[in-house]
């Protein structure tokens, strides 16, 4: 039924200066089923979540979060970063029936 | 045994209105203090702290006060804790009491996340409180919590 289950995003600024605390957005597409819901026909939809969405910088894991089908459909996540090296920032999605969804986006300084 | 006189009727009568007042004053009491919370979300803190306990302050979570949808509901976590390298912000877990899970997410962040603030979206099943609770690197725990009414299922 989804087009792109998996298809993640990641927003981050234009301009990057080197020390910046920047804005994180990532977004990916999931329905995030719960498993309480019936379909038209009256059929239980099994629950089908992202449970588990490592964050790393570079070499390094700098947030980790644990989620469960109480999150939205889509789910989109916006924090804080302090960009101090040019690195790749990447997110790992994981969802309870073993999908792993990967987005990467280059944090690279402004000249 | 005494007469039953006009003077004792009143005094009896007086003594028993004041009894029902009070007793109705002290059941009307929980509802009014924000703090109290249900013994199942208890449970649940208990689970993730032990006997650490959700001290008030340090945290600000914004959260609509009416929420059309319940299947999305932003929520927006906010902490003037520090983050730097030996005393930051650990992990911030949100709360809803009345869904059928309650502990709905966990953040756990580390210091290179240069500031306590977290955004996202959340489902809710009816009207409830939202709690966001904090936990620093060194173990104290701090929370806030936010009624939101909520007019459609968003858990089925």
């Amino acid at each position: 039924m989804r087009r792109d289950v998996g298809a993640g995003r990641i927003l981050i600024p234009t301009t990057i200066r080197r020390g910046d605390v920047i804005d994180v957005r990532a977004l990916v597409e999931h329905p995030m089923a719960t498993g309480l819901f019936r379909d038209p026909e009256g059929h239980p939809i099994p629950a089908y979540f992202i449970n588990d969405v490592s964050v790393t910088y570079g070499d390094r894991e700098v947030a980790h979060f644990a989620w469960t089908s109480g999150i939205s459909r889509d789910p989109f996540v916006e924090f804080p970063l302090r960009a101090d090296r040019e690195a790749p920032l990447s997110f790992t999605w994981k969802d309870n029936k073993g999908g792993v969804f990967q987005q990467t986006v280059d944090i690279k300084f402004a000249a | 045994m005494a007469a039953f006189t006009r003077r004792a009727f009143l005094q009896w009568s007086g003594l028993t209105c004041l009894l029902f007042t009070t007793r109705r004053l002290f059941a009307l009491a929980p509802l009014r203090s924000r703090g109290d919370v249900p013994w199942k979300v208890q449970q649940v803190l208990k689970q993730l702290f032990g006997d650490r306990p959700v001290q008030e302050g340090h945290v600000q979570l914004d959260v609509p006060t009416v929420a059309a949808d319940g299947r999305v509901v932003p929520v927006m976590v906010e902490s003037d804790l520090p983050m730097t390298a030996n005393a930051y912000v650990k992990a911030i877990h949100v709360l809803v009491d009345n869904n059928p899970d309650i502990h709905i997410a966990e953040f756990r962040l580390t210091p290179e996340i240069g500031q306590a603030f977290l955004s996202t979206r959340i489902k809710m099943r009816m009207t409830s409180p939202v709690r966001a609770i904090i936990e620093t690197s060194d173990g104290a725990v701090w929370g806030a919590a936010a009624d939101v009414r909520v007019t459609v299922n968003g858990c089925g």
